[in-house]
């Protein structure tokens, strides 16, 4: 099941690859739900925006609900796309997290390095995830804001140590410097089960390749 | 005179002090430059309004730091005054300014730098104070690197950095003693000028010694007793001796003889309110800084002359741009475009009259953005306001038939508050409110605060984010039932930046504004509002929009995924402000049911991309929305509003009374209206449409059932014998394919009557799937309708040539 999967992707990639100027057809397309959750403003959003776009604001706006990014990742052999749920990091909005974090393979639990509280509600995602998200779901631990490590309260030991228990993926990131932002999500990408993926994706995210590239070359070669 | 009469309003600028390199703020944000603290704070001297205070019309941000000052001007400043003035003159001018300042002191604000040159008088003895609040707007001189005032007016304990209020009451008595015995210290450079008013420390009676040091001991000691008695009451070295404003009035006045002036205001233009002026005279085309540039007062010099010799790491730096002082001189401004631009309007129209029948303009027809910047028309619009929002609360429903058509900026604040219903002491409620002490939610709306709106220059300095603090608080407290969701903080901020100085209005606007649109929004547990309010958002885009409705259905994307922000906050955290402004303009006249049709204004922008779109295009397309046309969607949202049956978009989470009408009713439970794309129209509103023949039942009971009695007009569709997997009217027969061709072409309401929910929602389903607007299904199915209204019922005719 799981095999035949795959090869439903490779196709699909070798399909739209050879419409792509500079795709190598030969690479597999694995596509992985990514959600980010954490304490707002500990910087969920500026994250994203710095791993997709390559910007930062400093007056991000609060993010209500959810946003929604996908960016695509070249390993050796294979090209990860991410589709990112960026969430709603204040408590109120934790009702509608299970939306985002169901079927999701992958995870990055946000803390603000400044702020010893964030670390605390961090940990409860993490517990959080281990009890309800898919069992093999990879969670990565980002301690944001690093490039503020004057005003540090969270040691990077300490974090190093929390994440090391629980198997968890751990950097100290920065948003504003770019410091470690696409490292995180290259280290996912490199956890990630790519042989399993196709099959092995609870939100049919096989599926969604097929219809969702469609357009999007359609509108290249317009 | 006449020349005088020209001029209304004149300008000044200044640098704001630069930060040293690119420091930031404890909580990691870039450090706010000054420019915008002192854009913040200055919002309140444009509220204040004194006849002896020269008006602020505006506070301008230009480049690197630059601040324009924009204000009234009158006559010449003494500085210019040549003549002397006669002891009576005197008394006069000095009852005018001492009126003005202690009016200031009473509003916490100190002057600081009054000197001669920013004391205006005017050819009938008019005094005004010009630019008397830079101390205020630049935090006691903290934003600015340049001293305040000049040196011959300031107070000892100014000269070594301890000023307060009285500081003006020495400055003042300098004023006074140089109207009576000629300029002081007039040969003298600043350094040496400092040092004489510092050795006036140790002298019994500064008057008298300042007096002897210029030759002048004769000639003051000539004066009434009386003035002097009042020179010396403020030329005291002690701050804490000096006499006060309210007590120096007092002396002034039993001493003045002359009566007070009574300027006629002038009839037309001049007449109107400065700040209509200004806001005129820029919409024909005036030029703040091209003024400023042309005299002078901004000069453009290579960037290359200001960059610094050397940039140390820290980002400090050394020479460059040299700290310049104040820049004392003023450019005048000319009403001569503006006259020229109105000189066809008869004198008539500056005194519009409510009974009468207003003529329309032509203008109307042109889209708001345009109306807003043409001069005669808010000329009209603007008079026309300031008459009604006069009568308030008594010409509510003239506002409110006014705002309908569009709204002047200068007065939005004014009219938003009176369509919310806004008046009666809110100042006092608002006072009684604690706003102060801390809860646990200040954590996050302090981390929120610095996030909202941050391109706005008021809510980005520290006034704003002050005050959007305290109203926030102030809302949380009076509402104990809400809590606070992330959202109220972009909710709150239009009505901040609208009634920037009037905070308590912004609070009362808030107040009006949560109970009438976003009832139990913001309560702890408020998903079942919000379930509600998107079912009944996507009940209506099906409505409207059937074939967008039934691909979003197909791929799964849900509103839930991308408007709850547009509902929690009204759009407020999607739009920038001004683009809010103008959706909230039509909200506020339309009611609660418009922002459902303005979410679904949105989606018909995009709906070509939305259409052509997968899952993942969708929901990445809302995650970064495209640009919206603000003026096109409020023109659908209206139209689409006004011609869809209110019980369409009945929600039950409202502040409405309940209705108990069978015929209103349309409540059904939660499930069952998650469960249902289409809509349910009420007896009453079916049967309107019926009247005026703008709908078509479709009976979808058996023929046994339709044979007996049907619906007057209705045709019969049975249920049985639908396929419901062929979405094409065609595969329902030939009549009532042709019947509903011919609906979907005259726009008519197609309303789907069974017996049985189950099968209305269905079917309803169906001709959504087969592309049919305006479909929704009878509440209560056709039971209920023949008890209500029998006499709609017929037997129908046998038709021939049917099967």
């Amino acid at each position: 099941m799981s095999t035949n999967g795959c090869n439903d992707e490779a196709m699909a990639t070798n399909r739209s690859g050879a419409q792509r100027p500079n795709g190598a057809p030969q690479t597999k397309v694995c596509q992985f739900k990514l959600v980010l959750l954490g304490e707002s403003a500990v910087g969920k959003s500026s994250l994203v925006l710095r791993f997709v776009k390559g910007q930062f604001h400093e007056y991000q706006e609060s993010t209500i609900g959810a946003a929604f990014l996908t960016q695509t990742l070249c390993l050796d052999d294979t090209t990860v796309k991410f589709e990112i749920w960026d969430t709603a990091g204040q408590e109120r909005y934790h009702s509608l997290a299970p939306m985002y974090y169901r079927g999701a393979q992958a995870a990055i639990v946000v803390y603000d390095i400044t702020n010893q509280d964030t670390f605390g509600r961090a940990k409860n995602w993490v517990k959080e995830l281990q009890r309800q998200a898919s069992p093999s779901i990879v969670i990565a631990l980002a301690g944001n804001k690093s490039d503020m490590a004057a005003k540090r309260m969270v040691e990077f030991d300490e974090a190093q140590a929390y994440a090391d228990e629980n198997g968890l993926l751990f950097m100290e990131t920065s948003a504003k410097t770019a410091m470690n932002v696409n490292d995180i999500f290259l280290a996912i990408a490199n956890k990630l089960p790519k042989s399993e993926s196709g099959g092995g994706s609870a939100a049919g995210g096989a599926r969604r390749l097929a219809d969702g590239d469609q357009p999007r070359t359609s509108t290249c070669c317009k | 005179m006449d020349e005088e009469e020209d001029y209304k309003f004149a300008s000044c600028t200044y640098f704001a002090r630069n930060h040293p390199g690119e420091t930031c703020g404890s909580n990691g944000l870039p450090l706010t430059p000054s420019s915008v603290t002192i854009l913040g704070r200055a919002q309140r001297l444009l509220t204040i309004e004194h006849r002896n205070l020269c008006t602020y019309l505006d506070i301008i941000r230009g480049k690197h730091e630059r601040i324009i000052v924009v204000a009234e001007v009158i006559g010449k400043s003494l500085a210019e005054h040549k003549s002397k003035f006669s002891i009576q003159e005197v008394i006069s001018i000095g009852v005018q300014i001492a009126n003005a300042l202690c009016y200031l002191h009473q509003q916490g604000i100190t002057h600081r730098a009054l000197s001669d040159d920013n004391i205006l008088i005017d050819s009938c003895g008019r005094v005004k104070l010009y630019n008397y609040g830079m101390y205020y707007m630049t935090d006691g001189g903290k934003e600015v690197p340049f001293p305040l005032g000049l040196p011959r007016y300031l107070s000892p304990e100014t000269i070594l950095n301890g000023a307060g209020p009285s500081a003006d009451i020495w400055s003042f008595g300098i004023i006074l003693l140089e109207l009576c015995i000629g300029k002081l210290w007039s040969t003298l450079k600043p350094g040496p000028i400092l040092r004489r008013i510092l050795t006036l420390v140790h002298a019994n009676n500064p008057a008298e010694r300042i007096a002897r040091e210029h030759d002048c001991y004769d000639s003051y000691k000539a004066l009434p007793e009386n003035i002097r008695d009042v020179i010396e009451k403020c030329l005291t070295i002690y701050p804490s001796e000096r006499s006060t404003f309210s007590e120096i009035l007092g002396v002034l006045k039993k001493i003045n003889n002359q009566k007070p002036i009574d300027l006629k205001i002038p009839r037309g233009l001049l007449g109107c309110k400065l700040q209509y002026l200004y806001h005129w005279w820029q919409l024909a085309g005036g030029d703040i800084i091209s003024e400023l540039k042309r005299n002078g007062l901004i000069k453009n010099s290579p960037p290359i002359l200001s960059m610094p010799v050397a940039i140390l790491l820290d980002g400090c730096t050394i020479g460059g741009k040299k700290n310049a002082l104040f820049d004392r001189r003023i450019a005048k401004y000319s009403l001569q475009i503006l006259k020229n631009r109105l000189a066809h309007i008869s004198p008539h129209d500056f005194y519009p009259l409510m009974h009468e029948k207003r003529k329309e303009c032509d203008t109307v027809s042109l889209p708001k953005i345009i109306r807003e910047r043409d001069t005669e028309y808010q000329f009209y619009r603007l008079l026309w306001f300031q008459r009604l929002l006069h009568g308030y609360p008594y010409t509510s429903q003239y506002i409110r038939a006014q705002a309908e058509v569009d709204i002047p900026p200068l007065v939005r604040g004014d009219v938003w508050a009176a369509l919310l219903g806004v008046f009666g002491d809110i100042e006092d409620q608002y006072e009684r409110i604690d706003k102060e002490t801390p809860t646990p939610t200040d954590r996050q709306i302090d981390v929120d605060i610095p996030r909202c709106h941050q391109y706005c220059w008021l809510l980005c300095g520290r006034a704003g984010h002050r005050t959007l603090k305290r109203l926030l608080k102030a809302w949380l407290l009076t509402n104990p039932q809400y809590v606070y969701w992330q959202g109220l903080d972009s909710l709150t901020a239009p009505f901040l930046y609208l009634n920037f100085c009037n905070e308590a209005r912004a609070f009362a606007c808030l107040s009006a504004f949560v109970p009438k649109f976003l009832h139990k929004f913001f309560l702890k547990d408020n998903s079942a509002v919000i379930k509600e309010y998107l079912a009944k958002f996507w009940q209506i885009t099906t409505f409207h929009e059937p074939e967008l409705a039934a691909h979003l259905h197909d791929i799964n994307f849900v509103p839930e995924l991308f408007a709850i922000p547009w509902f929690l906050t009204m759009f407020s955290h999607v739009f920038p402000l001004h683009k809010i402004v103008h959706l909230w303009d039509a909200l506020l006249v339309e009611g609660p049911q418009l922002p459902l049709f303005m979410g679904l204004g949105i989606l018909r922008q995009l709906r070509d991309t939305l259409l052509d779109s997968g899952f993942n295009e969708c929901i990445l397309l809302f995650s970064d929305l495209p640009e919206i046309d603000i003026g096109e969607c409020v023109k659908a949202s209206i139209e689409m509003s006004r011609n869809t049956p209110r019980s369409i978009s009945y929600r039950r989470f409202t502040n409405e009374p309940e209705i108990k009408d069978p015929m209103d009713v349309v409540e059904v439970p939660m499930e069952v209206l998650l469960a249902e794309i289409c809509p349910r129209i009420s007896l009453t509103d079916f049967f309107s449409l019926t009247c005026q023949e703008k709908c078509c039942v479709v009976d979808i009971r058996s023929n046994l059932l339709y044979e007996k009695s049907c619906i007057e007009g209705s045709i019969n569709v049975p249920y049985s014998g639908v396929h419901l997997g062929q979405h094409e009217l065609r595969a329902l027969g030939l009549h009532p394919s042709k019947v509903l061709t011919n609906v979907i072409a005259q726009k008519k309401t197609v309303i789907v009557a069974s017996a049985e929910d189950e099968t209305a929602q269905l079917f309803s389903e169906y001709l959504v799937k087969c592309k049919v607007p305006r479909v929704c299904i009878l509440h209560g199915g056709v039971s209920a309708l023949q008890s209500h209204v029998p006499s709609l019922f017929t037997v129908p005719p046998k038709r021939n040539g049917h099967k």
